[in-house]
């Protein structure tokens, strides 16, 4: 057992893990983030995608002693309960989800896609919005109203008159 | 599945992981950024006794050693996309780069990684091939340098010898005159490739003067395909006879057979990505995008 300190979504526990222990087991048994969705455990999937210092990461193709001293955020952090995030509300009305099992990882994945277009005033076009979800497989709403809602979010972020 | 146990040591510096290593030898394995070693252990394909994080070595410098481009172990392949060096001299590397996973593993897989990993379909393993790479590899007692055309034994058999680990891969760089491409087909955008072909051309008054070709889905580790670097010499880059190699290389090979796709289709789609690859390149050549 090797002693860990994790801060997560602002949370920080000190923790005695095995060394074989996935990132994405711990967030989900010890610190009870049940949005952290595993698929497939072996990096095809995306479904179990979180920020490692700010950094996407698959939490199933990391072991949490691997994370000590790091700042973990889960989907949780994005809006809360009642998911208030500009890309949660876009995955909403653009029907961006069906089920919802892959959804925290597309959410996590492309949170950090959408601030930076925003950031540098870009609009992508949908083939780069796919690129940049291509690692996240969603097998019941399909993908075109996840594509959606990211152009949405972008749109909602630059707000009207500022184009690129 | 989760993997199966193991102790964990965190590397402080080389001179550490190199200790380790050599002490636990064919028991430990090195991880960095996990993306294919960790699946292995998630199926149990891989169990090692011991892990030894390298995450926090100072192996990531991408920069010019005499004439050779030394690339350290732990550069992530996202590296690559906005580097002067990849973009002005390794344009075949540049374009295997964008198939390399997807954007999460891009940030988090090394060359080291790969390269050490040796999967047959992998895009590094066939740069450092076509480029003929020197794989840099230390123990604790000693640095070798291995060719990259002798380093990939087999499908995920490489030349490392327990205690040993790659610290950094040196490309040769191609001279001015020179240009690339590297074209793969897959069923997924960032799966595993069906086969992939890259190429290298040096070129003269509008004529190739020395080629060079690699294949991967063609056998169990990246080929060379000395048939079509003799084919292409000095030909005119307008008129590189590119149909011509790639019937000439899929008549030379024994493509791999398994459930992505019979040997025989994967024989006609090197014949025509061997096409492809040979005219972006010569297009390239001529100032055409």
């Amino acid at each position: 057992m090797i002693e860990i300190t994790l801060e997560v979504n602002g949370v920080t526990k000190t923790l005695s893990v095995e060394p074989r222990r996935l990132l994405a087991d711990v967030l989900r048994q010890e610190f009870n983030l049940c949005g952290v969705h595993i698929g497939c455990a072996h990096g095809a999937c995306g479904c179990c995608t979180v920020h490692q210092d700010g950094t996407p990461r698959l939490s199933c193709l990391t072991f949490a002693v691997q994370c000590d001293g790091a700042s973990i955020r889960t989907v949780e952090s994005l809006g809360g309960p009642t998911a208030e995030h500009s890309l949660q509300q876009a995955f909403r009305s653009e029907h961006g989800l069906q089920c919802g099992y892959c959804t925290p990882g597309f959410l996590m994945t492309l949170v950090p896609f959408v601030d930076e277009m925003v950031e540098i005033g870009r609009r992508p076009d949908d083939e780069e919005i796919r690129e940049a979800m291509s690692g996240n497989i969603c097998r019941c709403t399909g993908y075109h109203g996840i594509v959606a809602a990211v152009r949405k979010a972008i749109d909602d972020g630059l707000g009207e008159g500022s184009v690129a | 599945m989760r993997p199966a146990t193991f102790e964990y040591h965190r590397a402080t510096s080389l001179e550490h992981a190199l200790q380790l290593l050599g002490e636990f030898g064919e028991e430990a394995r090195p991880i960095a950024g996990g993306q294919s070693l960790v699946p292995m252990m998630n199926f149990r394909l891989a169990r090692p006794g011991h892990l030894v994080d390298i995450n926090r070595l100072p192996l990531n410098a991408i920069e010019i050693v005499g004439s050779m481009l030394r690339i350290g172990a732990l550069t992530r392949h996202g590296a690559y996309f906005d580097h002067p060096l990849i973009a002005r001299h390794f344009p075949a590397f540049l374009d295997a780069v964008h198939y390399i996973g997807h954007p999460t593993i891009r940030r988090n897989g090394s060359i080291g990684g790969s390269i050490s990993h040796a999967d047959p379909t992998a895009e590094l393993p066939a740069v450092a091939v076509l480029h003929d790479a020197d794989i840099v590899v230390r123990s604790a007692a000693e640095e070798r340098r291995i060719k990259a055309s002798e380093f990939f034994v087999s499908a995920y058999v490489t030349a490392l010898e327990p205690g040993e680990m790659v610290v950094a891969v040196e490309f040769p760089i191609p001279p001015a005159a020179s240009a690339g491409s590297f074209v793969e087909m897959s069923e997924r955008s960032g799966d595993f490739a069906t086969a992939s072909v890259g190429i290298v051309l040096e070129h003269e008054g509008g004529r190739i003067a020395k080629a060079a070709m690699v294949c991967s889905g063609a056998g169990l580790v990246p080929i060379r395909a000395p048939d079509v670097e003799s084919h292409l010499l000095n030909r005119a880059l307008n008129d590189p006879h590119a149909e011509e190699a790639g019937r000439i290389f899929a008549a030379s090979i024994d493509p791999v057979d398994d459930h992505i796709a019979s040997a025989a289709y994967r024989r006609s789609l090197i014949a025509e990505l061997t096409r492809r690859a040979i005219e972006t390149a010569c297009s390239r050549a001529l100032g055409r995008s």
